[in-house]
């Protein structure tokens, strides 16, 4: 069975990275989710898997941003120092919370995902993509929010690109592009800060992790090909409907309720 | 700040190649590995996990490509965010193991 395993799990970072990539965010956010209540695996092995899934994405769909000069570079080594700090307090945290509590604040992510999917991102009047002279604004509000998404991203496995990107758009007034460029660079940094932690734990299992990061690798190069030729309504409504679907599953495992017939 | 060529080295480039040929790197490690893991089982994954850690300290080494690129440069107030970076995600390390 060990081999089926395997393939499920590749399968799983195909799919949820692809999609992740498809709607431009990591796949953690469904990968957690996916694990621990379909695979019945570990909380805390899914949130390890999740975090090289999420190194995966990055550093697998960072390029193209890069020569692109869409990624600001020194913007994002500014805010790593409040996300990297996140991560070191949520690693801490992550061994103290108790497991139904970590459940219960992943789906109020996914309900605030799925809330930011349905409103659009829209773009702001002042600002045009790419270069032609944006100006960082209100930085000490950006980094705090980045210090949350360092928190929240080690604490439950996630990019955390849910609190990157608004922290990105409203708060520091980026154009679009550039911050979703910019998330994708940073969280990379973000995870592998919580990732070495949960390693040294003993938490990153390879047995689980490794078909989890090769079919990340795949899934987020397929997704943001696809994306370039798709438009995004209909997909986003089917994306509302998963986020909320998984919420709801969470939201009952955190209260000991599971829907999903599970061994004791 | 004096450089090699005629126009000044481009950090976002080089950051990208890095990234691009490390993620091959660490893929090809696991997928090796994990292909060992069917004919020798324990040995094979212990080739997988060496892929792992090669992905978690890709982004570990881009920090230490961009400090060493900002030093050269001259900038160093930005040399000096990524040495804090670099030192946070060293302190997690330490601090993470039990």
């Amino acid at each position: 069975m060990h081999g089926g395993l395997e393939l499920w799990l590749f399968a799983v970072a195909l799919g949820t990275s692809m999609l992740g990539g498809l709607l431009g965010m990591a796949s953690g956010i469904f990968i957690v989710p996916v694990l621990t209540m379909f695979g019945r695996i570990d909380l805390h092995t899914a949130i390890g898997a999740s975090l090289i899934s999420v190194i995966a994405c990055s550093c697998a769909g960072a390029a193209p941003f890069l020569k692109g000069g869409l990624t600001n570079v020194r913007l994002a080594i500014l805010l790593e120092t409040a996300t990297t700090c996140g991560a070191l307090c949520g690693v801490f945290l992550a061994g103290l919370i108790p497991t139904r509590y970590l459940l219960f604040i992943f789906a109020l992510i996914l309900l605030l995902s799925a809330q930011q999917m349905m409103a659009r991102r829209k773009v702001p009047s002042y600002a045009s993509d790419r270069d032609s002279g944006y100006s960082v604004e209100r930085l000490p509000l950006g980094m705090t929010l980045m210090y949350g998404a360092g928190l929240m991203s080690a604490l439950l496995g996630i990019g955390s690109g849910v609190l990157k990107i608004p922290a990105m758009d409203t708060a520091l007034r980026l154009p679009i592009k550039v911050s979703s460029a910019t998330s994708n660079f940073m969280i990379g940094v973000t995870a592998a800060a919580s990732a070495g932690a949960y390693f040294a734990r003993g938490d990153i299992l390879t047995s689980v992790a490794a078909p989890i990061a090769l079919g990340s690798v795949l899934g987020a190069v397929l997704g943001a090909r696809i994306l370039m030729k798709l438009s995004g309504d209909k997909l986003r409504t089917m994306f509302v409907c998963i986020l909320l679907i998984l919420s709801a599953q969470m939201m009952l495992a955190a209260f000991g309720i599971n829907l999903i017939e599970r061994a004791p | 700040m004096k450089t090699h060529g005629t126009s000044p080295p481009r950090l976002e480039p080089a950051l990208g190649a890095l990234l691009y040929h490390g993620t091959i790197l660490a893929s090809a490690v696991i997928a090796l590995g994990l292909a060992l893991a069917v004919g020798f089982g324990a040995a094979g994954m212990r080739v997988a996990t060496v892929g792992l850690v090669l992905f978690i300290l890709l982004p570990v080494v881009r920090v230490a490509a961009m400090l060493i690129f900002f030093l050269r440069a001259g900038e160093y107030k930005f040399g000096a965010i990524a040495a804090l970076v670099m030192s946070i995600i060293l302190l997690s390390f330490y601090l993470g193991a039990p």
